[in-house]
């Protein structure tokens, strides 16, 4: 097979000729080169990472994004796209040197079309201003990562983002209809279209979750949904998280398919409950089920899972009365992560997916993995895809700890992968999880995804050394988890 | 990764037979008038057999039941590759709501298993009981179900691909949620055979709809439709199959909902609201395979049309409009996503030039079966995508030597 050309990835800086033609491309103010402000760009949500770019542009159309990756495609200079940096796997990571494509800028609404329920946005659209935009009509956009009311478009789309409501409406792929991209040769063309099934081959479902590493999109078609008739919440507590992904199961083999599944131990909720005080019940595993659509189905299959819950013996039930309580519910379960703060001086996010099945036992194997180095683990998930979220908690200040808890949290990985799952449901695998990569494919399986990365970027200009395995046989370091500066803003809940 | 082998002189049909067949048994492997017929029993077979034909530059058509081997251009392969022995439903993790399904097991096979845990795979392609599973996905088919489920793009998890130079390779996985590495299985639906053979798929799983009732309205002109469609769509109601079917006489809107009884009851009295003055009555769900006769129609001309929603029922008018004015005999079955089937009778011009019509009002237009007269006068895949020159480029990295398939896909990939 054949292999992609390195490109100039270790050059120490950008000459000034180069930062000239990138002045050129996208004008004197849309180009960072003073080292205090290159240093915002220097990480993402994983701020263990950090490597400070050469040059930041901030284009503000399409022609000066394909302006900007001429210059580099020219170079052969690595450049890294950039919506609002709150991904979790190191994947806008700057390579040094390289250029930071920010689209910041690009952050119109271009189209609105109801009857046919669709959106045209920039890259640099905020998540949640997409379903503001469209409320008013009665439509929503489905994919809700925790941190979309500061996460972009673009940021989604190269990470193929869920959320919580991903169960029943899927992600981001499932609602991109059609992409613009700028190739890593600077060509701009369109992927897919409003209408179904554009012919050709599937370009935008292979683009959405590429990380970067295919190129730059400078506008997206998006679907949007209708908003259900009823949207309800139930709260149920179990004494252990191994009840409640029973009731899980339960709630599926019924045959039902609510919008969302979430499960909360112990740690979880009392970490959220200092947060927010979202007023869970103190339990071993508390379980929150969403429904939605039509009123009268939406009331059937509450009753049936409350049915459920008591079956797997729930010591509590309860709905959420008004809308004010349920946003209170899911404001405690969005902000459990960044909560751990309070309960733990340091951790460390880990995102694995399993077959639901494999949960009771999973939950069982990461307490005993977690007692035998003396660790605590917390758990929030995506109890109905398997997606797991193991926070390692540990203190950075006893010595040798950290070390414990990357190697606990890197295991707990392999373990999903073992048990038939994915390294990764939705943060992405990044700069983070490279190694894990190569421990769930194996070589033929990777270099078929080269064959893909090459037809793209024969150069290897477009985010370079994310996602696949480096040749080096270097360990990842799952990073500890630091506060994002959005988090500490204020801005955002990050996970 | 093998290097590529020099290719050597075409080699004669009955010379190329003996180690074929030594590949995947004798009883396995056949010579026809034009080509050879074998039947793998593993994707490492595939594997080796794909070797064989790069080495002597055998064009190869991977099949199944071979039901949708006239869509898109016309192939001649010296080898096909027939995945009839590879047609096992290998795990039906039912509890987990997946499945994984060799190539070769045809859509009923695998639905009816599946069935007996009252799950599915959401999607209603055609021919279910001889389609396979490979050629459904190979073609990106799918049904009335569309509308509520998506396509297979939404339905695949994972997959198990031989490539033209041996490479057996996975992607995806076995669980629902999974954002590790590329998506390839993305790129081999819909791609016609020209990436690689598919070995087996997983999907993931449905409960099967138990409970649903299906009601028609009948109108003179597509345009009365228009009006009940938007308020439809624009509704709370979540249909599980949508289509406007018309031919010169006739015109009708389906729609099958599943939901709770009481719930049905509801939109029922919704429906006569929306409809109003037409009348929608009850009917049967029956009435939603009638794609299916389409392409059951010899001789026909078979054509995709991809449009906007908003634009289904102008563009049927007009249809039936440019069909009077050419002649030609037509019946359509537009889905509620847009996507519209149409068959039509009628002599060469006129069916160039209905195409010709169509085009411009559609966002596309592929010619999936057209007679042989008729192939060389028309493009098929009738596009001029941006991103042509990158496919290419893809078709080149994944199948150097064009043995996949060679020129069936969009700008002869």
């Amino acid at each position: 097979m054949s292999q992609c050309e390195s490109g100039n990835l270790f050059a120490t800086m950008l000459t000034a000729a180069q930062i000239a033609e990138l002045r050129a491309a996208v004008g004197p103010d849309g180009l960072i080169t003073g080292e205090s402000q290159l240093q915002t760009y220097e990480c993402d949500g994983l701020t263990n990472f950090r490597v400070l770019p050469g040059a930041v542009v901030l284009p503000r159309t399409a022609e000066q994004v394909q302006a900007a990756v001429r210059v580099c495609a020219r170079h052969k200079i690595p450049f890294v796209s950039r919506g609002a940096g709150t991904g979790l796997s190191g994947g806008a990571l700057p390579a040094a040197a390289g250029v930071v494509i920010s689209l910041a800028r690009m952050n119109r609404i271009l189209e609105v079309n109801i009857p046919d329920r669709y959106v045209v946005v920039e890259p640099g659209v905020i998540n949640a201003h997409v379903t503001q935009r469209v409320a008013p009509s009665g439509y929503f956009y489905a994919p809700d990562p925790s941190s979309q009311s500061v996460c972009t478009i673009g940021g989604n789309v190269a990470e193929n983002s869920g959320g919580a409501h991903c169960l029943k409406y899927g992600f981001t792929v499932t609602h991109t209809l059609a992409l613009d991209v700028v190739l890593p040769n600077g060509d701009l063309v369109t992927f897919g279209s409003p209408a179904l099934d554009a012919p050709g081959y599937d370009l935008a479902g292979v683009f959405v979750g590429s990380e970067g590493t295919l190129g730059v999109t400078t506008k997206i078609t998006l679907r949007i949904v209708k908003r259900p008739e009823v949207v309800q919440t139930l709260l149920a507590a179990f004494a252990s998280p191994q009840a409640a992904g029973q009731t899980v199961s339960d709630i599926i083999a019924a045959g039902m398919l609510p919008s969302a599944m979430e499960i909360m131990d112990t740690l979880a909720i009392e970490a959220a409950e200092a947060a927010v005080h979202a007023h869970y019940p103190m339990c071993g595993g508390l379980l929150l089920v969403e429904l939605d659509g039509p009123a009268i189905d939406v009331a059937t299959l509450m009753h049936e899972t409350r049915a459920l819950c008591e079956k797997n013996g729930a010591t509590e039930i309860r709905v959420a009365q008004s809308e004010h309580e349920r946003m209170l519910v899911w404001k405690g379960r969005k902000a459990a992560f960044a909560a751990m703060g309070r309960i733990s001086p340091n951790y460390i996010v880990q995102d694995g997916v399993i077959p639901r099945t494999a949960l009771p036992e999973v939950l069982t194997e990461i307490d005993r993995m977690a007692a035998a180095v003396n660790l605590r683990v917390a758990n929030v998930f995506h109890a109905g895809d398997g997606n797991l979220h193991p926070l390692v908690l540990y203190d950075h200040a006893i010595a040798g700890q950290e070390e414990i808890a990357i190697d606990l949290s890197y295991r707990i990985l392999h373990l999903c992968v073992d048990k038939g799952g994915s390294i990764t449901g939705e943060h992405g695998v990044g700069k983070e999880k490279q190694q894990a990569l190569g421990y769930m494919f194996s070589e033929p399986d990777l270099a078929t995804m080269q064959l893909i990365r090459c037809a793209f970027d024969p150069d290897s200009i477009a985010n370079p050394d994310k996602v696949f395995p480096r040749a080096r046989l270097c360990a990842d370091r799952p990073g500890p988890y630091a506060p994002h500066p959005l988090e500490t803003a204020g801005v955002a809940e990050i996970f | 990764m093998p290097k590529a082998a020099a290719r050597t002189l075409p080699l004669a049909l009955t010379d190329a037979l003996p180690p074929l067949a030594a590949i995947a048994g004798a009883e396995h492997a056949h010579l026809n008038d034009d080509s050879i017929s074998i039947s793998p029993a593993n994707a490492g077979q595939i594997a080796a057999i794909l070797g064989f034909a790069r080495e002597h530059g055998l064009a190869v058509t991977p099949t199944g039941a071979g039901t949708k081997l006239d869509w898109g251009n016309p192939v001649a392969p010296r080898i096909r590759l027939v995945l009839d022995r590879m047609n096992a439903l290998r795990e039906h993790s039912w509890q987990d709501m997946t499945c994984g399904v060799e190539a070769g097991c045809t859509w009923a096979t695998m639905q009816t298993a599946l069935a007996r845990h009252g799950q599915m795979v959401a999607l209603d392609p055609l021919w279910p009981a001889r389609a396979t599973v490979g050629g459904i996905v190979a073609t990106n088919d799918g049904g009335p179900l569309r509308i509520r489920y998506g396509s297979l793009r939404d339905l695949i998890i994972g997959m198990t691909v031989v490539l033209a130079d041996g490479t057996i390779a996975r992607t995806g996985g076995k669980v629902v949620k999974n954002v590790a590495g590329y998506d390839l299985h993305k790129l081999m639906t819909g791609s016609f055979g020209t990436l690689g053979v598919i070995a087996g798929v997983n999907f993931r799983l449905h409960p099967l709809e138990t409970q649903s009732r299906t009601w028609t309205a009948e109108a003179a002109d597509p345009s009365h439709f228009e009006a009940p469609l938007h308020a439809l769509l624009d509704s709370y109601i979540i249909p599980s199959g949508l289509q406007i079917r018309i031919d010169a006489q006739h015109c009708a809107l389906d729609l099958r909902v599943a939901a709770t009884p009481a719930c049905l009851d509801e939109h029922a009295a919704e429906l006569t609201r929306f409809f109003a003055p037409i009348s929608i009555c009850e009917s049967s769900e029956t009435v939603l395979g009638v794609r299916q006769n389409l392409f059951d129609q010899s001789g026909s001309v078979l054509l995709k049309a991809s449009l906007l929603p908003s634009r289904i029922c102008s563009v049927l008018s007009q249809l039936r409009a440019w069909s009077a004015a050419e002649g030609t005999e037509f019946t359509a079955v537009a889905q509620g996503n847009g996507l519209v089937d149409i068959a039509c009778k009628a002599a060469s011009d006129a069916s160039i030039a209905l195409i010709h019509r169509l085009r411009p009002q559609c966002s596309s237009v592929v010619a999936l079966q057209l007679p042989a007269e008729l192939r060389n006068r028309i493009d098929l895949w009738g596009c001029s995508s941006s991103a042509l020159p990158l496919m290419r480029e893809i078709k080149r990295r994944f199948d150097p030597e064009r043995i996949l398939n060679p020129g069936r896909f969009i700008g002869n990939i």
